[in-house]
Protein backbone atom coordinates (compact mmCIF):
# COMPACT_ATOMS: atom_id res chain seq x y z
CA UNK A 1 0.00 0.00 0.00
CA UNK A 2 0.98 3.55 -0.55
CA UNK A 3 1.98 5.85 2.33
CA UNK A 4 0.42 9.05 1.14
CA UNK A 5 2.14 11.40 3.59
CA UNK A 6 5.53 9.94 2.79
CA UNK A 7 4.75 10.02 -0.91
CA UNK A 8 3.73 13.67 -0.69
CA UNK A 9 7.00 14.52 1.04
CA UNK A 10 8.87 13.38 -2.07
CA UNK A 11 7.30 16.16 -4.12
CA UNK A 12 9.36 19.33 -4.05
CA UNK A 13 7.99 22.77 -4.90
CA UNK A 14 8.46 23.71 -8.52
CA UNK A 15 11.04 26.29 -9.44
CA UNK A 16 9.35 29.67 -9.70
CA UNK A 17 10.12 32.10 -12.51
CA UNK A 18 11.42 34.68 -10.02
CA UNK A 19 13.95 32.15 -8.70
CA UNK A 20 15.53 31.43 -12.09
CA UNK A 21 18.46 33.75 -11.49
CA UNK A 22 19.38 32.06 -8.19
CA UNK A 23 19.01 28.65 -9.77
CA UNK A 24 21.40 29.57 -12.58
CA UNK A 25 23.96 31.00 -10.17
CA UNK A 26 23.78 27.93 -7.94
CA UNK A 27 23.84 25.41 -10.77
CA UNK A 28 26.97 23.33 -10.87
CA UNK A 29 28.21 23.21 -14.43
CA UNK A 30 31.25 21.08 -13.72
CA UNK A 31 31.33 18.20 -16.17
CA UNK A 32 33.44 15.09 -16.45
CA UNK A 33 35.86 16.86 -18.79
CA UNK A 34 36.54 19.53 -16.15
CA UNK A 35 37.14 16.87 -13.49
CA UNK A 36 39.50 14.92 -15.74
CA UNK A 37 41.43 18.05 -16.63
CA UNK A 38 41.69 18.93 -12.95
CA UNK A 39 42.99 15.45 -12.13
CA UNK A 40 45.58 15.61 -14.93
CA UNK A 41 46.66 19.04 -13.73
CA UNK A 42 47.06 17.78 -10.14
CA UNK A 43 49.06 14.76 -11.30
CA UNK A 44 51.43 16.98 -13.26
CA UNK A 45 52.01 19.13 -10.22
CA UNK B 1 42.96 15.53 -24.75
CA UNK B 2 41.97 11.93 -25.35
CA UNK B 3 39.84 12.04 -22.20
CA UNK B 4 38.05 15.11 -23.46
CA UNK B 5 37.18 13.41 -26.74
CA UNK B 6 36.00 10.34 -24.90
CA UNK B 7 33.78 12.42 -22.66
CA UNK B 8 32.34 14.17 -25.70
CA UNK B 9 31.60 10.86 -27.37
CA UNK B 10 29.89 9.50 -24.25
CA UNK B 11 27.90 12.74 -24.00
CA UNK B 12 26.84 12.38 -27.63
CA UNK B 13 25.79 8.79 -26.99
CA UNK B 14 23.61 9.77 -24.06
CA UNK B 15 22.15 12.63 -26.11
CA UNK B 16 21.21 10.18 -28.88
CA UNK B 17 19.54 7.92 -26.35
CA UNK B 18 17.70 10.87 -24.86
CA UNK B 19 16.55 11.97 -28.30
CA UNK B 20 15.24 8.49 -29.12
CA UNK B 21 13.36 8.32 -25.84
CA UNK B 22 11.96 11.80 -26.33
CA UNK B 23 10.67 10.76 -29.77
CA UNK B 24 8.62 7.94 -28.22
CA UNK B 25 7.47 10.27 -25.42
CA UNK B 26 9.50 8.61 -22.71
CA UNK B 27 10.23 12.04 -21.32
CA UNK B 28 11.49 10.95 -17.88
CA UNK B 29 13.90 8.49 -19.46
CA UNK B 30 14.98 11.09 -22.01
CA UNK B 31 15.60 13.67 -19.27
CA UNK B 32 17.84 11.22 -17.38
CA UNK B 33 19.89 10.48 -20.52
CA UNK B 34 20.25 14.17 -21.34
CA UNK B 35 21.36 15.01 -17.79
CA UNK B 36 24.00 12.30 -18.08
CA UNK B 37 25.07 13.67 -21.42
CA UNK B 38 25.56 17.10 -19.84
CA UNK B 39 27.52 15.58 -16.93
CA UNK B 40 30.02 14.34 -19.44
CA UNK B 41 30.10 17.39 -21.64
CA UNK B 42 28.41 20.60 -20.53
CA UNK B 43 28.83 22.13 -24.01
CA UNK B 44 26.49 19.58 -25.57
CA UNK B 45 24.04 22.34 -26.50
CA UNK B 46 21.51 20.11 -28.23
CA UNK B 47 21.23 17.97 -25.11
CA UNK B 48 20.69 21.03 -22.92
CA UNK B 49 18.13 22.55 -25.29
CA UNK B 50 16.24 19.27 -25.53
CA UNK B 51 16.29 18.95 -21.75
CA UNK B 52 14.76 22.43 -21.58
CA UNK B 53 12.08 21.40 -24.06
CA UNK B 54 11.29 18.30 -22.02
CA UNK B 55 10.97 20.38 -18.85
CA UNK B 56 8.69 22.78 -20.71
CA UNK B 57 6.55 19.92 -22.01
CA UNK B 58 6.19 18.62 -18.45
CA UNK B 59 5.05 22.03 -17.22
CA UNK B 60 8.32 23.04 -15.58
CA UNK B 61 8.68 26.38 -17.35
CA UNK B 62 11.25 27.85 -14.94
CA UNK B 63 13.46 24.76 -15.22
CA UNK B 64 13.31 24.95 -19.00
CA UNK B 65 14.26 28.65 -18.93
CA UNK B 66 17.24 27.83 -16.67
CA UNK B 67 18.52 25.29 -19.18
CA UNK B 68 18.04 27.59 -22.18
CA UNK B 69 19.70 30.56 -20.46
CA UNK B 70 22.73 28.43 -19.54
CA UNK B 71 22.75 27.06 -23.06
CA UNK B 72 22.79 30.60 -24.51
CA UNK B 73 25.60 31.58 -22.14
CA UNK B 74 27.72 28.63 -23.17
CA UNK B 75 26.95 29.05 -26.88
CA UNK B 76 25.65 32.52 -27.71
CA UNK B 77 25.68 32.04 -31.49
CA UNK B 78 23.58 29.68 -33.60
CA UNK B 79 21.53 28.41 -30.70
CA UNK B 80 17.88 27.32 -30.91
CA UNK B 81 17.42 28.18 -27.24
CA UNK B 82 17.09 31.83 -28.28
CA UNK B 83 14.10 30.92 -30.45
CA UNK B 84 12.46 28.89 -27.66
CA UNK B 85 12.83 31.73 -25.19
CA UNK B 86 11.64 34.23 -27.76
CA UNK B 87 8.45 32.22 -28.28
CA UNK B 88 7.68 32.11 -24.56
CA UNK B 89 8.46 35.76 -23.95
CA UNK B 90 6.80 36.83 -27.20
CA UNK B 91 3.29 36.14 -25.95
CA UNK B 92 2.24 38.95 -23.70
CA UNK B 93 1.36 37.86 -20.17
CA UNK B 94 2.14 34.23 -20.82
CA UNK B 95 5.16 34.19 -18.54
CA UNK B 96 3.16 35.89 -15.77
CA UNK B 97 0.40 33.30 -16.11
CA UNK B 98 2.96 30.49 -15.96
CA UNK B 99 4.57 32.06 -12.89
CA UNK B 100 1.24 32.35 -11.08
CA UNK B 101 0.37 28.80 -11.99
CA UNK B 102 3.61 27.45 -10.55
CA UNK B 103 3.02 29.47 -7.39
CA UNK B 104 -0.46 27.98 -7.09
CA UNK B 105 0.99 24.49 -7.44
CA UNK B 106 3.48 25.19 -4.65
CA UNK B 107 0.64 26.49 -2.45
CA UNK B 108 -1.42 23.38 -3.22
CA UNK B 109 1.50 21.21 -2.22
CA UNK B 110 1.68 23.05 1.11
CA UNK B 111 -2.07 22.62 1.62
CA UNK B 112 -1.87 18.91 0.82
CA UNK B 113 0.94 18.41 3.31
CA UNK B 114 -1.09 20.26 5.94
CA UNK B 115 -4.01 17.89 5.32
CA UNK B 116 -6.27 20.41 3.51
CA UNK B 117 -6.99 17.97 0.72
CA UNK B 118 -10.18 19.65 -0.46
CA UNK B 119 -8.58 23.03 -0.94
CA UNK B 120 -5.51 21.47 -2.48
CA UNK B 121 -7.62 19.51 -4.98
CA UNK B 122 -9.57 22.64 -5.88
CA UNK B 123 -6.38 24.61 -6.43
CA UNK B 124 -4.69 21.81 -8.39
CA UNK B 125 -7.69 21.45 -10.66
CA UNK B 126 -7.31 25.13 -11.57
CA UNK B 127 -3.59 24.62 -12.12
CA UNK B 128 -4.04 21.74 -14.55
CA UNK B 129 -6.86 23.59 -16.25
CA UNK B 130 -4.49 26.46 -17.05
CA UNK B 131 -1.56 24.19 -17.89
CA UNK B 132 -2.75 20.68 -18.79
CA UNK B 133 0.88 19.57 -19.24
CA UNK B 134 1.88 20.19 -15.63
CA UNK B 135 2.90 16.61 -14.79
CA UNK B 136 3.75 17.19 -11.14
CA UNK B 137 0.38 18.87 -10.52
CA UNK B 138 -1.43 15.91 -12.12
CA UNK B 139 0.56 13.47 -9.97
CA UNK B 140 -0.16 15.29 -6.70
CA UNK B 141 -3.82 15.59 -7.72
CA UNK B 142 -3.94 11.83 -8.42
CA UNK B 143 -2.32 11.11 -5.08
CA UNK B 144 -4.89 13.24 -3.27
CA UNK B 145 -7.76 11.58 -5.10
CA UNK B 146 -6.36 8.19 -4.14
CA UNK B 147 -6.10 9.29 -0.50
CA UNK B 148 -9.82 10.10 -0.68
CA UNK B 149 -10.51 6.76 -2.31
CA UNK B 150 -11.58 8.32 -5.61
CA UNK B 151 -9.50 6.04 -7.80
CA UNK B 152 -11.46 6.81 -10.96
CA UNK B 153 -10.57 10.50 -10.88
CA UNK B 154 -7.03 9.60 -9.92
CA UNK B 155 -6.92 7.29 -12.94
CA UNK B 156 -8.04 10.15 -15.21
CA UNK B 157 -5.26 12.42 -13.94
CA UNK B 158 -2.70 9.65 -14.32
CA UNK B 159 -3.93 8.90 -17.82
CA UNK B 160 -3.19 12.51 -18.76
CA UNK B 161 0.30 12.20 -17.26
CA UNK B 162 0.98 9.04 -19.23
CA UNK B 163 -0.18 10.76 -22.41
CA UNK B 164 2.54 13.36 -21.85
CA UNK B 165 5.21 11.03 -20.48
CA UNK B 166 4.54 7.40 -21.37
CA UNK B 167 7.06 5.89 -19.00
CA UNK B 168 6.78 8.15 -16.01
CA UNK B 169 7.66 5.71 -13.20
CA UNK B 170 5.50 7.29 -10.51
CA UNK B 171 2.52 7.67 -12.84
CA UNK B 172 2.82 4.01 -13.84
CA UNK B 173 3.02 2.95 -10.20
CA UNK B 174 0.02 5.08 -9.16
CA UNK B 175 -1.90 3.85 -12.18
CA UNK B 176 -1.33 0.23 -11.21
CA UNK B 177 -2.74 0.97 -7.75
CA UNK B 178 -5.70 2.88 -9.22
CA UNK B 179 -6.44 0.06 -11.64
CA UNK B 180 -6.29 -2.48 -8.86
CA UNK B 181 -8.89 -0.55 -6.90
CA UNK B 182 -11.23 0.11 -9.79
CA UNK B 183 -11.13 -3.45 -11.17
CA UNK B 184 -9.59 -2.20 -14.35
CA UNK B 185 -6.49 -4.32 -13.76
CA UNK B 186 -8.59 -7.52 -13.76
CA UNK B 187 -10.36 -6.50 -16.97
CA UNK B 188 -7.08 -5.80 -18.72
CA UNK B 189 -5.63 -9.06 -17.48
CA UNK B 190 -8.59 -10.97 -18.93
CA UNK B 191 -8.23 -9.14 -22.21
CA UNK B 192 -4.59 -10.07 -22.37
CA UNK B 193 -5.41 -13.69 -21.55
CA UNK B 194 -8.03 -13.77 -24.29
CA UNK B 195 -5.67 -12.14 -26.74
CA UNK B 196 -3.04 -14.81 -26.28
CA UNK B 197 -5.21 -17.85 -25.51
CA UNK B 198 -6.25 -18.83 -29.04
CA UNK B 199 -6.09 -22.55 -29.63
CA UNK B 200 -3.44 -23.58 -32.05
CA UNK B 201 -4.85 -25.09 -35.23
CA UNK B 202 -4.42 -28.82 -35.62
CA UNK B 203 -3.68 -30.49 -38.93
CA UNK B 204 -7.12 -32.07 -39.17
CA UNK B 205 -9.05 -28.91 -38.34
CA UNK B 206 -11.29 -27.78 -41.21
CA UNK B 207 -12.30 -24.23 -41.81
CA UNK B 208 -15.64 -24.14 -43.54
CA UNK B 209 -15.85 -21.28 -46.01
CA UNK B 210 -19.11 -19.36 -46.26
CA UNK B 211 -21.15 -21.34 -48.78
CA UNK B 212 -22.42 -19.92 -52.03
CA UNK B 213 -26.15 -20.49 -52.30
CA UNK B 214 -27.68 -20.84 -55.71
CA UNK B 215 -30.69 -18.61 -55.84
CA UNK B 216 -33.94 -19.90 -57.32
CA UNK B 217 -36.30 -18.05 -59.70
CA UNK B 218 -38.74 -17.21 -56.92
CA UNK B 219 -35.94 -15.95 -54.74
CA UNK B 220 -34.81 -13.66 -57.57
CA UNK B 221 -38.31 -12.24 -57.90
CA UNK B 222 -38.61 -11.79 -54.15
CA UNK B 223 -35.20 -10.11 -54.09
CA UNK B 224 -36.25 -7.76 -56.88
CA UNK B 225 -39.52 -6.96 -55.09
CA UNK B 226 -37.69 -6.36 -51.81
CA UNK B 227 -35.17 -4.20 -53.66
CA UNK B 228 -37.95 -2.19 -55.26
CA UNK B 229 -39.68 -1.83 -51.93
CA UNK B 230 -36.47 -0.66 -50.32
CA UNK B 231 -35.88 1.76 -53.17
CA UNK B 232 -39.41 3.09 -52.84
CA UNK B 233 -38.96 3.41 -49.10
CA UNK B 234 -35.71 5.30 -49.58
CA UNK B 235 -37.40 7.63 -52.07
CA UNK B 236 -40.43 8.03 -49.81
CA UNK B 237 -38.59 8.60 -46.56
CA UNK B 238 -35.37 10.25 -47.69
CA UNK B 239 -35.72 11.75 -51.15
CA UNK B 240 -39.33 12.94 -50.99
CA UNK B 241 -39.03 14.92 -47.74
CA UNK B 242 -35.91 16.62 -49.08
CA UNK B 243 -37.68 17.46 -52.35
CA UNK B 244 -40.75 18.59 -50.46
CA UNK B 245 -38.61 20.81 -48.27
CA UNK B 246 -36.90 22.20 -51.35
CA UNK B 247 -40.22 22.85 -53.07
CA UNK B 248 -41.68 24.43 -49.96
CA UNK B 249 -38.63 26.58 -49.63
CA UNK B 250 -38.88 27.68 -53.26
CA UNK B 251 -42.62 28.23 -52.92
CA UNK B 252 -42.08 30.31 -49.79
CA UNK B 253 -39.47 32.37 -51.54
CA UNK B 254 -41.83 32.98 -54.46
CA UNK B 255 -44.66 33.84 -52.09
CA UNK B 256 -42.44 36.23 -50.23
CA UNK B 257 -41.44 37.86 -53.50
CA UNK B 258 -45.06 38.16 -54.66
CA UNK B 259 -46.14 39.53 -51.29
CA UNK B 260 -43.37 42.06 -51.45
CA UNK B 261 -44.55 43.11 -54.90
CA UNK B 262 -48.17 43.34 -53.69
CA UNK B 263 -47.08 45.40 -50.73
CA UNK B 264 -45.13 47.67 -53.00
CA UNK B 265 -48.10 48.10 -55.34
CA UNK B 266 -50.42 48.78 -52.38
CA UNK B 267 -48.06 51.42 -51.17
CA UNK B 268 -48.00 52.96 -54.64
CA UNK B 269 -51.82 52.90 -54.79
CA UNK B 270 -52.04 54.52 -51.35
CA UNK B 271 -49.61 57.19 -52.41
CA UNK B 272 -51.55 57.83 -55.63
CA UNK B 273 -54.86 57.99 -53.75
CA UNK B 274 -53.42 60.47 -51.30
CA UNK B 275 -52.12 62.51 -54.22
CA UNK B 276 -55.54 62.33 -55.88
CA UNK B 277 -57.30 63.46 -52.68
CA UNK B 278 -54.89 66.34 -52.31
CA UNK B 279 -55.42 67.35 -55.93
CA UNK B 280 -59.21 67.12 -55.56
CA UNK B 281 -59.07 69.30 -52.47
CA UNK B 282 -56.94 71.80 -54.35
CA UNK B 283 -59.37 71.70 -57.27
CA UNK B 284 -62.40 72.23 -55.01
CA UNK B 285 -60.63 75.09 -53.31
CA UNK B 286 -59.79 76.61 -56.67
CA UNK B 287 -63.42 76.20 -57.85
CA UNK B 288 -64.75 77.75 -54.66
CA UNK B 289 -62.30 80.57 -54.93
CA UNK B 290 -63.28 81.11 -58.58
CA UNK B 291 -66.98 81.07 -57.75
CA UNK B 292 -66.43 83.48 -54.93
CA UNK B 293 -64.48 85.74 -57.23
CA UNK B 294 -67.20 85.52 -59.88
CA UNK B 295 -69.93 86.23 -57.35
CA UNK B 296 -68.03 89.16 -55.99
CA UNK B 297 -67.43 90.47 -59.44
CA UNK B 298 -71.10 89.95 -60.33
CA UNK B 299 -72.17 91.56 -57.11
CA UNK B 300 -70.01 94.60 -57.77
CA UNK B 301 -71.27 94.77 -61.31
CA UNK B 302 -74.88 94.54 -60.03
CA UNK B 303 -74.29 97.37 -57.61
CA UNK B 304 -72.97 99.56 -60.38
CA UNK B 305 -75.95 98.58 -62.55
CA UNK B 306 -78.28 99.60 -59.67
CA UNK B 307 -76.45 102.87 -59.24
CA UNK B 308 -76.87 103.60 -62.94
CA UNK B 309 -80.56 102.66 -62.65
CA UNK B 310 -80.97 105.02 -59.67
CA UNK B 311 -79.24 107.87 -61.45
CA UNK B 312 -81.41 107.37 -64.55
CA UNK B 313 -84.60 107.23 -62.46
CA UNK B 314 -83.58 110.38 -60.64
CA UNK B 315 -83.05 112.14 -63.96
CA UNK B 316 -86.53 111.02 -64.97
CA UNK B 317 -87.91 112.22 -61.57
CA UNK B 318 -89.09 108.67 -60.90
CA UNK B 319 -88.49 108.82 -57.15
CA UNK B 320 -90.35 105.58 -56.45
CA UNK B 321 -87.82 103.67 -58.55
CA UNK B 322 -84.97 105.60 -56.93
CA UNK B 323 -86.20 104.61 -53.46
CA UNK B 324 -86.89 100.98 -54.37
CA UNK B 325 -83.59 100.36 -56.16
CA UNK B 326 -81.66 102.17 -53.44
CA UNK B 327 -83.12 99.89 -50.80
CA UNK B 328 -81.42 96.95 -52.56
CA UNK B 329 -78.12 98.81 -53.19
CA UNK B 330 -74.97 97.78 -51.29
CA UNK B 331 -73.04 101.03 -51.30
CA UNK B 332 -69.95 99.50 -49.69
CA UNK B 333 -69.10 97.62 -52.92
CA UNK B 334 -68.90 100.83 -54.90
CA UNK B 335 -65.38 102.03 -54.29
CA UNK B 336 -64.38 104.41 -57.05
CA UNK B 337 -64.42 108.02 -56.00
CA UNK B 338 -67.00 109.50 -58.37
CA UNK B 339 -69.55 106.70 -57.95
CA UNK B 340 -69.10 106.72 -54.16
CA UNK B 341 -69.86 110.47 -54.18
CA UNK B 342 -73.04 109.81 -56.17
CA UNK B 343 -74.04 107.08 -53.71
CA UNK B 344 -73.44 109.46 -50.78
CA UNK B 345 -75.64 112.08 -52.41
CA UNK B 346 -78.45 109.59 -52.98
CA UNK B 347 -78.06 108.30 -49.41
CA UNK B 348 -78.57 111.85 -48.07
CA UNK B 349 -81.71 112.19 -50.17
CA UNK B 350 -83.05 108.85 -49.01
CA UNK B 351 -82.44 109.62 -45.34
CA UNK B 352 -84.19 112.97 -45.59
CA UNK B 353 -86.96 112.32 -48.10
CA UNK B 354 -86.64 109.01 -49.86
CA UNK B 355 -87.64 106.94 -46.81
CA UNK B 356 -91.05 108.57 -46.96
CA UNK B 357 -91.45 107.51 -50.58
CA UNK B 358 -91.05 103.88 -49.45
CA UNK B 359 -93.50 104.49 -46.58
CA UNK B 360 -95.99 105.91 -49.06
CA UNK B 361 -95.52 102.88 -51.29
CA UNK B 362 -96.23 100.76 -48.23
CA UNK B 363 -99.38 102.71 -47.51
CA UNK B 364 -100.50 102.27 -51.10
CA UNK B 365 -99.96 98.54 -50.94
CA UNK B 366 -101.79 98.33 -47.59
CA UNK B 367 -104.69 100.26 -48.97
CA UNK B 368 -104.82 97.95 -51.95
CA UNK B 369 -104.91 94.97 -49.54
CA UNK B 370 -101.40 93.68 -50.25
CA UNK B 371 -100.21 93.43 -46.68
CA UNK B 372 -97.10 91.45 -47.53
CA UNK B 373 -95.85 94.09 -49.99
CA UNK B 374 -96.77 96.83 -47.55
CA UNK B 375 -94.69 95.20 -44.81
CA UNK B 376 -91.78 94.93 -47.30
CA UNK B 377 -91.93 98.63 -48.15
CA UNK B 378 -92.26 99.63 -44.51
CA UNK B 379 -89.26 97.52 -43.56
CA UNK B 380 -87.15 99.05 -46.35
CA UNK B 381 -88.16 102.52 -45.19
CA UNK B 382 -87.18 101.64 -41.64
CA UNK B 383 -83.86 100.26 -42.87
CA UNK B 384 -83.06 103.71 -44.27
CA UNK B 385 -84.50 105.64 -41.36
CA UNK B 386 -85.38 103.68 -38.28
CA UNK B 387 -86.60 106.65 -36.28
CA UNK B 388 -90.10 106.71 -37.83
CA UNK B 389 -92.92 105.93 -35.35
CA UNK B 390 -95.62 106.23 -38.01
CA UNK B 391 -94.16 103.41 -40.09
CA UNK B 392 -93.65 101.25 -36.99
CA UNK B 393 -97.22 101.84 -35.92
CA UNK B 394 -98.51 101.06 -39.44
CA UNK B 395 -96.55 97.79 -39.48
CA UNK B 396 -97.94 96.91 -36.05
CA UNK B 397 -101.47 97.48 -37.31
CA UNK B 398 -100.91 95.12 -40.25
CA UNK B 399 -99.52 92.42 -37.91
CA UNK B 400 -102.47 92.93 -35.62
CA UNK B 401 -104.84 92.55 -38.55
CA UNK B 402 -103.02 89.33 -39.48
CA UNK B 403 -103.37 88.25 -35.83
CA UNK B 404 -99.67 88.06 -35.32
CA UNK B 405 -100.09 89.50 -31.89
CA UNK B 406 -96.60 89.04 -30.52
CA UNK B 407 -94.97 90.94 -33.38
CA UNK B 408 -97.71 93.54 -33.34
CA UNK B 409 -97.44 94.03 -29.56
CA UNK B 410 -93.67 94.33 -29.79
CA UNK B 411 -93.98 97.07 -32.43
CA UNK B 412 -96.72 98.85 -30.44
CA UNK B 413 -94.44 98.58 -27.43
CA UNK B 414 -91.62 100.29 -29.36
CA UNK B 415 -93.92 103.18 -30.22
CA UNK B 416 -95.17 103.45 -26.63
CA UNK B 417 -91.71 103.27 -25.11
CA UNK B 418 -89.71 105.33 -27.63
CA UNK B 419 -92.31 107.98 -28.40
CA UNK B 420 -94.38 108.24 -25.20
CA UNK B 421 -95.79 111.72 -25.59
CA UNK B 422 -97.14 111.35 -29.08
CA UNK B 423 -100.59 110.69 -30.43
CA UNK B 424 -99.28 107.47 -31.96
CA UNK B 425 -98.29 106.27 -28.46
CA UNK B 426 -101.85 106.81 -27.26
CA UNK B 427 -103.20 104.99 -30.30
CA UNK B 428 -100.72 102.17 -29.74
CA UNK B 429 -101.82 101.81 -26.13
CA UNK B 430 -105.42 101.63 -27.25
CA UNK B 431 -104.54 99.06 -29.86
CA UNK B 432 -102.85 96.94 -27.19
CA UNK B 433 -105.90 97.32 -24.99
CA UNK B 434 -104.40 99.47 -22.20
Amino acid sequence: MIDFDEELSYYKPSLEIEAIEDAIVKSDLTDMTDIMMELIKERKE
Amino acid sequence: MDYANRCRRIANGYYNQGLEKAKIRDLSGAAECLKKSLHFHKYQTDARNLLGLIYYEMGETAESLVQWIISLNLQPEDNRAAEYMGRIQGKLGRLDAESQNIRKYNQSLGLARAGNDDLAILQLNRVVEINPHFVKAHLVLALLYMRRGDYTKAGKSLYKVLQIDKSHPKALWYMSIAKAHTGRAEVERKKLNNAFSHRQMQDDDIILPPTYKETTGWMTIINIVVGLALGAAVIWFLVMPAMERQLNHRHNQEMTKVLEQVNQKNQEIDALEQEKSAMEAERNEAVTSLQSMEENEQSVVFQYQRLVQILKAREAQDMNTVALVYSDLDGALITDEQSAAAVAEIRTYMETEGFQVLADLGNGARDSGDQEAALGYYQKSLNIKGDNPQVIYDMALIYQAREERDTANELFGQVIMNYPNTELAVLAKEARGY
